[in-house]
């Protein structure tokens, strides 16, 4: 197909639309396939965790890093964890260079949702000492090539860097001064649950899942789910485009279905760090 | 109805080694007999040829050039090139031509001058009788919208301003439907092939309409999604594998066993 | 509070057998990899791991220019930004460019421009992007490296390639090639980056204590050890269509085709 780096054609829409009334798309996958994921964990040594994640050709590299500060006073015994998203120029030629926009900030906080309210991290075992000392967790996400479809990939990038963990593990001591242990607080003990996000386009009438570049700029509108294997965790439509509620209950269903056996296939314990 | 390509012949006399040089690589100290060609300069001392960029190194009679394997384009006067609408104020279009610049269309480039023409709708171009000009149209941008695909050729470029375009001409015009690729223009002669044998070879296996432009982009279009597919592997392909030899009787190798494996045509 | 698990510099910079810390010897480099072409939808991309340095760089050019204000009538311009991820230092970087990446983006810039042909391509832009997303000292000279790469990935014309080094000296020896430790922990730090073309020096900064004729040995030593890294610059642009040659040549073997074009 066209190249697609930054012009999309009225050719490249009829094409792409016209093909979709035939759940037919450019890629020859089927309305409801992924692309292939690729994960790479704890490929950066600097980081207490990190995700060098692909899908397709969307490309996103996650680091984890941590520092030792006060709680938010209405949780005085939990730690935080913040999701922050950088589009980067060398992704593509639709991404400027400058502090975070709109869509950066989209996908950092579509992320950050997926992971909060599927109570993901366990912020309590991040509390030192109550009231006083508390990790804070940053999970960075840098998106090195645009495929389409950043939140999906983001999203899996951001878990799998919290299950590659390491984050030194720190006492007070008499003095109260920090102190390492010598022992590191790994993915099991941070990470209960593992969310992921599954994102739909929707393009005259027809909604398909993980969309590709060519098929996100031609998009009406998008809409991601965040599933556990229990429940939808969080939900979030963007874009022009309208979705009936019937469609949003089927996609719902599917993102379950879906989202089950994602989990299976990607099997991200296996990325658990272990010394 | 056929449509026809002017080529131009890719490779005529001139030995191409098939070395892979890269940017300040010597390609020869004998500066007596040889001069820089294309793709090719004298050092500082000018006591040897470099090369400029990565490319494949040509030697033709007494010149040094480089085939360059990764590029940009570059507009000039005459190319035919293949441009979206991005753009359009009363008294002008703007192109995406894949160049630095956006290529400008102005609509008294645009006419059809044939009365005879104007019933078939959609395609600029055609044998015209001055004066019969369809007044409506004469200075609007009536006629395309943004996301029209164009085949325009190059009125004039130079580095300073933006290129001139025109959809006056054969062939020229919207296009409607089919697909469009984009490989670095450098590819380009190689899907052309050596007295167009490549393309030929392409139309006439997949049965599928090409245009192949200077900038790059090739608008096709064919019986059904499944062979343009497998025409849009093949062109790239081609591309992947340009500074290769062997390569059309390679593709025609491939083609002959795709069509069949996936039971087209 | 910082939560330091790190040691602070360690006493000695050489290890009890003359190795340094790493295993190397003096005018050993690091472990080199690097790869072009990795970034689709920029004109040109390349990726290096040196040590354990990780870096990307992607370039776009010929193009317009943003701000307007900036174009040149008579030139192009070349702009370098030059940026390390949160993650790629042990604590953790604040995530907007500080004053140090603005340093070495226009020190970058200087030393790529030498190369290229910029008065023929009057008012517009190439820019390079460099992502540090994992440093262990020498990133300035590594993503020189790996930006002169992606300025041929682009098919950008270049009178040569560049190629970058840092030497220094720790506990007294000249060494080659400062790893992270090294360069905090040591007394002189030299990075320099050859334009091949005219064999001169396009990048050249100095932090430290040497006599003059440690600053003489270290360009000698500087020299030799380039080649070596412009070599693997050679390969990583040149393998990659190699591959594509001898591969194709193999299937020719096993068909019966003829093999002319």
């Amino acid at each position: 197909m066209m190249n697609i780096k930054r012009v999309i054609s009225s050719i490249e829409r009829k094409y792409i639309a016209d093909n979709l009334k035939k759940e037919e798309r450019n890629d020859g996958r089927g309305l409801w396939d992924y692309r292939e994921y690729n994960i790479n964990a704890n490929t950066i040594e600097s980081a207490e965790g990190s995700a060098d994640v692909t899908l397709g050709d969307t490309r996103i590299i996650t680091g984890l890093k941590y520092e030792v500060g006060t709680p938010f006073p209405d949780l005085p015994n939990e730690g935080v964890c913040t999701v922050m998203a950088e589009l980067l120029p060398l992704a593509s030629p639709l991404f400027e260079r400058g502090p975070p926009n709109e869509q950066s900030i989209e996908l950092a906080r579509v992320v950050d949702r997926g992971i909060r309210h599927a109570d993901c991290v366990q912020t309590e075992k991040l509390c030192i000492r109550e009231k006083e000392a508390v990790y804070i967790l940053f999970i960075d996400m840098y998106v090195i090539n645009h495929g389409g479809n950043l939140i999906d990939c983001g999203g899996v990038s951001a878990l799998t860097t919290l299950i590659s963990s390491h984050v030194p593990e720190g006492k007070l001591n008499d003095n109260d001064q920090l102190e390492w242990t010598g022992n590191y607080l790994n993915g099991k003990v941070i990470v209960n649950e593992l969310p992921l996000v599954l994102t739909y386009g929707k393009i005259d009438d027809v909604i398909f899942l993980d969309p590709n570049l060519s098929e996100e700029l031609v998009s009406d509108g998008r809409i991601s789910i965040s599933v556990t294997e229990e429940k939808v965790t969080s939900i979030q439509k963007s874009g022009a485009a309208t979705f009936s509620m019937d469609e949003v209950k089927m996609l719902a269903n599917k993102s379950m279905e879906i989202g089950k056996k994602l989990r299976k296939d990607l099997d991200l314990w296996q990325y658990l760090f272990e010394k | 109805m056929e449509e026809e390509q002017e080529v131009e012949d890719f490779e005529e006399e001139g030995e191409v080694t098939r070395e892979i040089v890269v940017p300040g690589e010597t390609l020869t100290e004998d500066v007596k007999n040889f001069y820089p060609g294309r793709g090719a300069i004298f050092n500082k001392e000018k006591t040897k040829i470099i090369s400029l960029s990565i490319g494949l190194k040509q030697v033709r009679k007494n010149y040094m050039n480089v085939i360059p394997l990764r590029g940009f384009y570059t507009p000039r006067a005459g190319d035919k090139i293949l441009g979206v609408v991005i753009d359009k104020n009363p008294v002008k279009y703007k192109l995406d031509i894949n160049a630095k610049d956006l290529g400008m269309l102005k609509p008294k480039n645009t006419i059809t001058r044939d009365k005879r023409s104007m019933g078939r709708g959609g395609r600029g171009g055609g044998r015209g009788r001055p004066g019969d000009r369809n007044s409506s149209n004469e200075l609007s941008t009536a006629r395309f919208n943004i996301g029209d695909v164009l085949i325009v050729k190059v009125l004039s470029a130079d580095r300073l301003n933006s290129p001139e375009l025109t959809t006056v001409g054969k062939y020229l015009g919207k296009k409607m439907g089919g697909s469009v690729i984009s490989i670095g223009p450098q590819s380009i002669p190689r899907v052309i092939g050596r007295s167009g044998s490549m393309i030929k070879l392409l139309k006439n296996l997949t049965n599928c309409t090409i245009f192949v432009t200077q900038n790059g982009r090739i608008w096709i279009k064919g019986e059904s999604i499944e062979t343009e597919r497998l025409l849009i592997e093949a062109i790239n392909k081609i591309a992947n594998e340009a500074h290769t030899v062997g390569l059309t009787d390679r593709i025609q190798e491939f083609l002959e066993t795709e069509l069949k494996k996936r039971g087209l045509k | 509070m910082p939560l330091v698990i790190k040691d602070e510099y360690p006493e000695k910079l050489f290890r009890e057998d003359g190795k340094r810390l790493d295993g190397r010897d003096k005018l050993e480099l690091r472990p080199i990899k690097m790869e072009v072409g990795v970034l689709n939808n920029a004109d040109g991309s390349a990726y290096l791991e040196w040590g354990n340095n990780k870096i990307f760089a992607a370039v776009y050019g010929p193009r317009e220019v943003h701000p307007h204000h900036l174009a040149k009538p008579d030139r192009g311009i070349l702009r370098v930004f030059y940026r390390m991820t949160t993650f790629s230092v042990f604590e953790r970087k604040r995530p907007a460019p500080g004053r140090r990446e603005k340093e070495i983006s226009m020190i970058i810039a200087d030393c790529l421009e030498p190369v290229l042909f910029l008065e023929l391509y009057p008012g517009t832009s190439f820019e390079v992007f460099i992502e540090v997303i994992d440093a262990d000292g020498g990133t300035r000279c590594a993503s020189t490296t790996v930006a002169a790469l992606a300025l041929a990935d682009a098919g950008i014309p270049m009178k040569s390639l560049v190629t970058s080094l840092a030497i220094g000296k720790i506990d007294g020896e000249l060494v080659v090639d400062l790893s992270g430790i090294e360069d905090k922990a040591g007394e002189a730090d030299l990075p320099c980056a050859i334009t091949w073309y005219n064999d001169q020096l396009s990048l050249l900064q100095f932090d430290g204590d040497m006599t003059l004729e440690e600053m003489n040995l270290s360009l000698d030593l500087a020299k030799n050890a380039l080649k070596e890294i412009y070599e693997k610059q050679l390969n990583a642009l040149k393998s990659k269509y190699i591959a594509i040659q001898e591969e194709t040549l193999k299937q020719q073997e096993n068909s019966t085709s003829g093999g002319e074009e």
